[in-house]
């Protein structure tokens, strides 16, 4: 069994809320943990994060779309924009151990998917960014 | 008419490929052929591949065989041009004598980009009165209101319920129209048509037939919130022209219609560089105007 | 997003309610910079009423701590909620934070 969900939204910081809200209201019919669900919520919000100050920096912002599915030990989600492609692997990891006046701002939000999702995958081309990630779970 | 009838004997068989040089499609099945490519094809190939554009309702519809493009009065009533060292692919359907009396045009054409964009789509009720809001008072083209209006024209193709850019009443067939063309770029192994909707109402038709926003997806959503009661484009239905009226806000042609009047300067926007884009084989699910009648 | 402050014994109580993402963290960095550059670094953030947070949300902290701690005082963190402490965890903030698990226990800490 498995089923899909996607929702499509302006690339605007407006979006983030209903992006994490729709991911919650498809897992919450699902039982899928509570942790899972934060996860995925985090990860999703720090791609769209991504897409909207950057993938879309200097052009009237189009659409991002959000798909899912889930399966019953993981949810495979999908994450496509038409902006500017950005590359994960060229973002430095942040130094975690760096005392606290050396931190850099920022080069967080890559982190955190990295940390909390498998199988991270981004393909970009002209008919749209699509970055792929999948989160294992016990159900 | 007929003494009898009696069974045709059986064709010659020939091989139907014999003689034509198929080059440019017996490459990898999974790389995208361009137009150009296809253009380049002997024009009996080239006929079959770009036959299937045309949606076999629609022709049904106008009594016009799919394969030959007659009438019953054998009357050719469908042109092709797709040029060899063309970009691009046009296609027209007529009913009557009359070429000029088009109820179909497909354009399609190579982008820069390798992707493939639509840059004509019309499908009007031939059967319905025509408007002329192609040309102005002086018989100047307004290129579909852009460059000049026929504002006298414009308010009765209105009040026809019409949206901006159309002379006729569509044959509301868009989904099966987008059906072929989808099928189409698969045989050519593209995976997306992009194209720049012409007005706010095309728009709204577009993100109903599965379209994304590759561009504008975000003024879309400020025209919908500034239109609501409030906001600043509700307030500039003023009443001070016939495509400025109060009650427009509550239809997207309305808006259409005082969006093409310029209405937007009110929140220093323009209607431009929109680009919608469809991906292949995917419903994007847009919808920016909720609980909005057309 | 919600924030109200409340004096505590010569600290400032920060409460913020609702998530925390890159819309609505420029207020808080803004509101929390307000406050440092008043004079007030003796600062508890209450995030008992905050259910999410972004990298935003961290990133915010860190400049607030940062330019607290240069002033001589210190931003600590009190009551938060499970989701959020792990990506405190996640991304090692819990080693440079002071968290407590009650807005009383946070203020007194200053002493």
């Amino acid at each position: 069994m498995s089923q899909r969900f996607q929702i499509t939204r302006a690339a605007e910081l407006e979006s983030l809320q209903m992006f994490r809200d729709f991911i919650a209201e498809c897992c919450a019919h699902h039982n899928i943990p509570n942790e899972i669900v934060f996860e995925l919520k985090l990860a999703v919000d720090e791609a769209c994060t991504n897409i909207i100050q950057h993938g879309y920096k200097g052009m009237d912002p189009g659409s991002i779309v959000l798909a899912f599915r889930i399966e019953p030990d993981r949810i495979l989600v999908q994450i496509t924009d038409f902006g500017h492609a950005f590359e994960p692997a060229s973002a430095p990891a942040p130094d975690l151990n760096a005392a606290l006046e050396d931190r850099e701002l920022g080069g967080l939000g890559l982190f955190l998917i990295y940390q909390t999702m498998d199988n991270i995958d981004y393909q970009a081309s002209q008919d749209g960014n699509t970055l792929t990630f999948t989160k294992y779970y016990r159900p | 008419m007929f003494k009898y009838l009696r069974l045709r004997p059986e064709p010659d068989r020939r091989d139907p490929l014999a003689n034509i040089p198929i080059t440019q499609l017996v490459g990898d099945a999974s790389l995208p052929v361009t137009l150009k490519a296809l253009n380049s094809l002997p024009e009996n190939p080239k006929l079959r591949l770009y036959r299937t554009l045309l949606p076999l309702q629609v022709l049904a519809a106008f009594d016009i065989n799919p394969r030959t493009w007659q009438n019953p009065e054998k009357q050719i009533q469908v042109r092709l041009q797709a040029d060899e060292g063309s970009e691009k692919v046009k296609i027209s359907a007529w009913f009557g004598q009359n070429p000029e009396n088009e109820f179909f045009y497909l354009e399609l054409a190579d982008n820069p980009y390798g992707g493939i964009d639509l840059n004509f789509l019309i499908a009007s009720d031939p059967h319905s009165p025509k408007f002329n809001t192609d040309f102005d008072e002086q018989g100047r083209e307004t290129l579909f209101g852009t460059v000049h209006r026929n504002r006298a024209e414009e308010e009765r193709a209105m009040h026809a319920g019409l949206a901006p850019g159309q002379t006729r009443a569509g044959l509301r067939c868009s989904q099966i129209i987008f059906t072929h063309v989808e099928t189409f770029l698969t045989l050519l192994a593209h995976h997306a048509l992009t194209l720049e909707p012409m007005t706010y109402a095309s728009a709204w038709i577009f993100e109903r037939r599965g379209f994304a926003y590759a561009r504008g997806h975000q003024l879309m959503d400020i025209i919908h919130r500034e239109f609501q009661p409030g906001g600043a484009l509700h307030k500039a239905l003023d009443g001070s022209s016939p495509f400025r009226q109060p009650e427009q806000w509550q239809t997207v042609r309305g808006r259409a219609w005082a969006i093409h009047d310029g209405i937007l300067e009110t929140i220093e926007r323009k209607w431009d560089n929109l680009k919608m884009i469809k991906q292949v084989g995917r419903q994007a699910g847009v919808n920016t105007c909720p609980n909005t009648l057309f | 997003m919600n924030i109200q402050d409340i004096q505590k014994n010569g600290v400032t109580v920060v409460q913020f309610s609702g998530s925390i993402d890159a819309l609505t963290a420029p207020a808080i960095t803004e509101h929390l910079g307000g406050l440092i550059s008043s004079g007030q670094i003796r600062l508890v953030v209450d995030l008992g009423g905050v259910d999410f947070t972004s990298s935003a949300g961290l990133r915010l902290l860190l400049g607030a701590v940062k330019d607290a701690r240069a002033g001589g005082g210190d931003l600590r963190l009190a009551a938060v909620q499970p989701d959020v402490m792990k990506v405190l965890k996640i991304s090692g903030f819990t080693n440079i934070l002071k968290l407590f698990e009650n807005v009383d226990d946070a203020v007194a800490s200053f002493g």
